[in-house]
């Protein structure tokens, strides 16, 4: 769970020097948002976002264009102009939990991923924290989501996992919502099987509650909020 | 009444999970007593099966695969890919001839000896992956059958109804950039059911783009809202794609009596279902319809399914 495992190496890089349309086009061949501004020895010094650039040029820019003449006045603007400075960064060696609440909290779209001399190795995106998210929750693994009412009681996990183990049978994740009923909490395995039938109903001769994982969300969404419209049509 | 074959052979029930396993032989024995109580039997065109000649397990699986599962199985390992996929020494050499069922009943149909047949074979087939065997499938039976009707009998349109309760991963995925074969599949919602695959939004790839639908379904419901999302997405799809062959991966285990899922489909839901798809081969595709064995566990309710089922086929 840490952040080099989840990084993007290679990552574009650009100079103090550079111009704000080379960045604009930098990001555009890439489909990237955010480029680190590094010095000669590789240190950051800035960060700057799309979100940099499209306030730095005027609305016409990108409804119409602009004329070489106007075009012009914009030809200066270099990234040191526009760049956030200080940067918000991590090291290699922060969790993926840590890195989702700084995220969070600075409300930045990336971090810069640097050593301790402050050089740069790589970037950890919120669409990289997606990613990491999805290989955490084992969801793009085939499995079955499974919910289970325990009593709010220490080794209630175990015993689950140890059942479930010696059937031969892999946790893809195991969420645990601690809010279900008073002293009771529901238990989420993500199991990379198919066969469930049997858990089912060892866990059931085990004395565990199976509730169908729906009843639970429906509990804690709105009405209007149950059915989701389908996406457009290709 | 129409002229309906039956693929079924005793071998089928040579492929043995071991305990534990809900995909044992017993379930062909239940769907094939359903038949016979139903007096079905002898309306039925019997088609032998014979092993699938390689070429067309191969224009689906790649040759590697064939010769890992083929090996896997002659050193007598007792899964393949993953735990899910128990085997025995017979397994290979019955997947061989469960695609090869349905590949007879393919060439009986296109050939015009036959309107429309039911494959009782297992292992099933629509969770196979083209390199990778998956959820109690081996050989992809459905996606073999297509490629030989799209090959062998130079047909453009192929639809594939998908009612397993899971979502037919390896189906899917074979066809997903083929604008030639319609795959479509309703199933309990990916979030809650494997194989985590089959969300709204996969619409297909590339050139296939578009001729992918899934329509998910949440635990707990059933009949009503099958019938809604078969209206809404199954229907329209292909009164515009105008199959001219239509595909059934036949799944039972969307029953409410079956405990590999939370779909709560009764009976009668799935007689009107099946319907629903009859209606769509007699208004595109001259009545010609396969439908293969897929899922379904529960014992007790596999023959009235099969039963009600090839009733149906029979009925046209």
């Amino acid at each position: 769970m840490f952040v080099s495992r989840s990084m993007t190496r290679g990552v574009i890089t650009a100079t103090p020097e550079t111009s704000l349309f080379d960045l604009q086009e930098l990001m555009n061949a890439h489909r990237i948002r955010h480029i680190p501004i590094v010095d000669a020895e590789r240190k950051v010094v800035g960060i700057v976002s799309d979100r940099d650039i499209r306030s730095a040029l005027p609305f016409r820019f990108f409804k119409e264009g602009l004329s070489e003449e106007e075009r012009g006045k914009f030809q200066d603007i270099r990234a040191r102009d526009i760049m956030t400075s200080p940067v918000i960064t991590i090291s290699p060696g922060y969790t993926i939990q840590d890195a989702l609440l700084l995220i969070q909290n600075a409300k930045v779209g990336a971090l810069p991923v640097v050593d301790e001399e402050g050089r740069l190795h790589g970037i950890l995106s919120v669409r990289d924290l997606l990613r990491a998210f999805i290989n955490v929750l084992g969801i793009g693994e085939p499995g079955t989501l499974l919910c289970i009412l325990v009593e709010e009681k220490v080794g209630q996990l175990k015993k689950i996992v140890d059942a479930i183990t010696a059937m031969g049978i892999s946790f893809g994740s195991v969420l645990v919502a601690r809010y279900w009923e008073e002293d009771k909490r529901a238990v989420f395995p993500y199991l990379l099987t198919q066969n469930v039938a049997q858990v089912k109903k060892k866990l059931t001769e085990m004395g565990y509650t199976l509730i169908d994982p729906m009843q639970w969300y429906l509990d804690r969404i709105p009405d209007e909020e149950r059915r989701t419209p389908p996406p457009p049509r290709p | 009444m129409k002229r309906t074959g039956l693929v079924y052979d005793e071998r089928f029930l040579l492929h043995r999970t071991g305990p534990y396993h809900p995909e044992v032989p017993e379930r062909l024995t239940a769907v094939m007593r359903g038949l016979r109580e139903g007096g079905l039997l002898e309306r039925l065109v019997p088609v032998p099966a014979e092993p699938a000649e390689l070429v067309w397990v191969q224009a689906v699986h790649s040759a590697e695969y064939v010769r890992r599962f083929e090996a896997a199985c002659r050193k007598g390992e007792s899964v393949f890919d993953s735990p899910d996929n128990a085997m025995c020494r017979e397994t290979y050499a019955v997947a061989l001839l469960a695609a090869g069922g349905v590949l007879a009943a393919c060439r009986e149909v296109l050939e015009g000896r036959l309107d429309n047949a039911f494959c009782a074979v297992r292992p099933p087939g629509h969770h196979a992956e083209a390199n990778r065997a998956m959820g109690f499938c081996y050989f992809n039976n459905v996606a073999i059958a297509a490629r030989y009707i799209q090959r062998r009998f130079g047909i453009e349109r192929i639809g594939i109804i998908d009612f397993d309760v899971h979502h037919g991963n390896g189906t899917q995925h074979i066809f997903e950039e083929d604008p030639q074969v319609y795959y479509y599949s309703i199933h309990q919602h990916p979030s809650f059911a494997y194989p985590g695959t089959g969300r709204e939004f996969e619409y297909g790839r590339g050139g296939g783009y578009g001729f992918t639908k899934n329509s998910p379904a949440l635990p707990g419901q059933g009949d009503d809202e099958y019938r809604r999302l078969l209206e809404r997405d199954l229907l329209p799809a292909f009164e515009q794609f105008r199959p001219e062959v239509i595909l059934v991966s036949a799944g039972f285990d969307a029953h409410r009596d079956d405990d590999m899922s939370d779909i709560a489909l009764s009976t009668e839901g799935y007689d009107w279902i099946m319907e629903q798809i009859l209606a769509l081969a007699a208004a595109h595709s001259r009545h010609r319809l396969i439908s293969v064995l897929e899922g379904g566990y529960c014992l007790t309710r596999l023959p009235e399914l099969a039963r009600n089922h090839v009733q149906a086929l029979l009925n046209g």
